[in-house]
């Protein structure tokens, strides 16, 4: 097994990068994607303000601009940054700025994703490029160029051995095999992706996305967070930081089937209510309530009107939603594996609840539509919710999986096609898991 | 980041977790650090008991020139039979572990450094050499000294990586090390000339840095390699060898530790700034292109020609 070096897996997100090697269960390294470079974006606002106009097309040092200063420089100031939790750390203080090269899950800015991507090779993970594939991942609706861009970087500035990008979608629907549940190694679902920032339900039919029937919830982790400190507050807790409601918020929290009756319970049963302690850094601590917003939290998915007033579309809605757009003949298959992904999705009986509310739904508009059609009878569909044990970082462990298979190797672009045929090459890749394959 | 570590962060970030105090869990990671080399961290027996296992694909060479004395010297108690497939392995036991907080972070970092521990026994070896031999020529002459003496220990080979190796020569007045290394890319190979090139360069601007070991570098193979096997088939062109040259003011004891740490890191020191300076190189040539698209955008003709009609909509054609 020596033989071949493992894989590497990277999934880039917009909070979080995960890192580590194919074949491992858990990443190596989760840290943010951020990246503290001496004087506050002087590299990226330069461009902006007045940008300096060379007056002749002169690529010799001396010519006009506000980079022929660095030619005559020996230094190594480009070596000055950090990345991830060293970034925080260091942007904190005074002289570095922090930067977040992925916004909105597409790369922003090059620069900084390239030594964000030589620090992780070269200080985490500690590999040469040259004897290991990579596997990449990237957000659905990716705009081809930016594969590209990713590519000449992978293979011009590190000589990657090879290179395979997946999209993050199918992935964590190759993770889902892991669970019981499944059956069929099909890369048919919809997933539901709830990180930080922001939920999507993505449709995939056969490992290719529908792009069109994408939809984003504007509720994730974050709002969750928030709806928990804005309870605390109202009742006064004596601690109702943004971090206690975080700690609340996965330590405690559950779905419940039904909020009326859930709010009776705790009536009957006091001992649902729990305290929970903070341990403040200069050794206080104080103890907090924690009642209804162990339920309530999560039950913004299911009625956002609690929350906002915004958005208002509950989560299965927006499922049901996505699903009927649709093309008429993947419907079955997406109904019947809808996958969970994210740090969003962990919470206890969150699938059993989607699940059963998607199935109201669905049943609803069988019966009409078998009212109407009067007399015929449906066969009936099937609807289900998987949940398994890689949720957290579905997209990283489904590349994990799919990064240690023998035949991983011969799915990825090699560095020779690349200088054959160009940074074009990327804009293709064979479905890796599909049909056909192990 | 300047030097690249020496130690592995992720055995290092995972064994201070575990130290820590946190519930035990069962592990299973297979890592992977610079020149092939690869860890193993698993609880096979039960999750307290944490087995650390290394491959490296030069073992046999490594323990041929004294590895196994060097690893029992550094993780004596800790030594368990080599795992399957890897080549050395060591056990903790986290219920069995110092009491004092220093003693656990020691013992941990000295884990994290297995792969430099590894490959340090050469180097001990040749810089014990030369002590010896230093001692000896004292007591000649240069001119009435044996040949042995002269010209110094055998050369010791390590082929770490499947077309690179590592040359250590001990003599009695320095320790020559001779790095041999490929170069996949065209570029790359301008790259590293460039680089090398700054070291003899800043050897020579730089006062302080005089007493840096000199460093040389040239595409056929050094005198030091005469008649060593695997080296004259090598001579195309594709190779270039970097040597060396430790003087006796790096081999006092005091300095040993870091000159050996120092020089086992250089060839994947080298090949990162190689690519630090091409994504440098990235940037300026990014930001020159942004420059010149304002520049095309300003260029941009002000008042384009447009077609003029009259109330009616004829045109007018000027005659040329």
């Amino acid at each position: 097994m020596a033989s071949q070096t493992p894989a590497v897996v990277m999934d880039n997100g917009t909070g979080y990068s995960k890192l580590g090697f194919a074949g491992n269960d858990s990443p190596s390294f989760v840290f943010p994607t951020a990246i503290a470079t001496k004087a506050a974006g002087s590299a990226g606002s330069s461009a902006g303000s007045r940008p300096a106009v060379p007056n002749k097309p002169s690529f010799l040092p001396g010519g006009a601009g506000a980079s022929s200063h660095l030619s005559g420089k020996r230094g190594t100031e480009d070596l000055d940054f950090f990345i991830g939790d060293e970034a925080l750390a260091a942007g904190s203080g005074p002289g570095y700025g922090v930067n977040y090269p992925i916004r909105h899950g597409q790369i922003e800015n090059w620069d900084y994703m390239e030594r964000f991507w030589s620090n992780s090779i070269f200080k985490y993970l500690r590999v040469e490029p040259e004897d290991h594939y990579f596997l990449l991942t990237e957000p659905p609706l990716n705009p081809p160029e930016n594969r590209e861009n990713t590519a000449e970087i992978m293979f011009e500035s590190f000589n990657c051995a090879g290179l395979y990008i997946a999209v993050q979608a199918v992935l964590a629907l190759a993770a889902s095999w892991t669970s019981s549940k499944v059956t069929d190694r099909s890369l048919t679902g919809t997933v539901i992706d709830s990180g930080d920032g922001v939920t999507h339900v993505i449709p995939v039919a056969e490992g290719y996305v529908i792009g069109s029937s994408i939809k984003s919830i504007p509720i994730a982790g974050r709002d969750i967070t928030y709806f928990v400190q804005s309870l605390l507050r109202d009742r006064g807790e004596p601690d109702s930081s943004l971090k206690t409601a975080e700690k609340v918020k996965e330590e405690y929290c559950y779905v419940s089937p039904d909020i009326v009756k859930e709010f009776a319970r705790y009536d009957r049963e006091p001992d649902r209510l729990l305290k929970h302690t903070v341990t403040s850094p200069n050794g206080r601590s104080v103890q907090i309530d924690i009642g209804y917003e162990r339920f309530l939290a999560p039950e913004i998915f299911f009625n956002p009107e609690i929350y906002s007033s915004d958005f208002l579309t509950p989560l299965p809605n927006v499922v049901d939603g996505v699903i009927q757009s649709s093309p008429i003949d993947v419907r079955r298959g997406l109904y019947k594996n809808i996958v969970l992904s994210g740090g969003s999705t962990l919470y206890k009986d969150f699938g059993r609840r989607l699940q059963r509310d998607i199935r109201h739904l669905v049943d609803a508009r069988i019966r009409a539509s078998e009212a109407r059609s009067g007399g015929a009878r449906s066969g009936g569909l099937d609807v289900a919710v998987v949940t398994h044990k890689r949720q957290r970082h579905g997209p990283w462990f489904g590349g994990s999986l799919l990064g240690q298979t023998p035949e991983f190797r011969s799915y990825c672009h090699t560095k020779a096609e690349y200088d054959e045929i160009g940074p074009s090459i990327v804009r293709r890749f064979a479905l890796l898991g599909g049909p056909g394959s192990s | 980041m300047l030097l690249l570590d020496y130690q592995n962060v992720l055995i290092q970030s995972l064994l201070t977790e575990r130290f820590s105090g946190a519930p035990p869990a069962s592990i299973d990671q297979v890592v992977s650090d610079f020149d092939g080399v690869t860890f193993h961290l698993s609880t096979p027996e039960s999750k307290t008991k944490i087995l650390v296992s290394i491959h490296v694909k030069c073992f046999k060479e490594l323990v041929q020139y004294g590895a196994q004395a060097v690893l029992e010297r550094e993780y004596g108690p800790y030594i368990v039979s080599p795992e399957p497939g890897y080549d050395f392995s060591v056990q903790i036991d986290l219920e069995n572990l110092p009491a004092e907080q220093e003693a656990r972070e020691e013992l941990i970092m000295k884990l994290a450094l297995l792969k430099r521990n590894a490959m340090a026994a050469p180097f001990e070896r040749a810089f014990d050499e030369f002590a010896e031999l230093a001692e000896e020529a004292s007591r000649y002459t240069s001119e009435s000294a044996p040949q042995g003496v002269k010209e110094g220990g055998e050369v010791m080979s390590i082929h770490y990586r499947e077309e690179e190796a590592i040359y250590i020569k001990a003599s009695h007045d320095r320790v020559t090390v001779i790095f041999s290394t490929v170069f996949r890319e065209e570029t790359d190979r301008i790259f590293g000339k460039v680089f090398l090139q700054e070291f003899v360069d800043a050897r020579r601007r730089v006062v302080t840095l005089q007493n840096a070991p000199q460093v040389l570098f040239r595409n056929t193979p050094p005198l030091e390699l005469e008649g060593v096997p695997g080296v004259e088939n090598a001579s195309e062109g594709e190779m270039s060898y970097v040597t060396f040259v430790l003087f006796p003011r790096h081999l006092t004891p005091q300095r040993r530790y870091d000159s050996i740490s120092h020089i086992q890191t250089f060839r994947d020191y080298f090949h990162y700034h190689i690519k630090a300076s091409k994504a440098y190189i990235h940037t300026r040539m990014r930001k020159r292109t942004a420059d010149f698209l304002q520049v095309l955008n300003r260029a941009r003709p002000e008042n384009e020609e447009r077609e003029r009609k009259t109330a009616s909509g004829r045109t007018f054609r000027v005659q040329s």
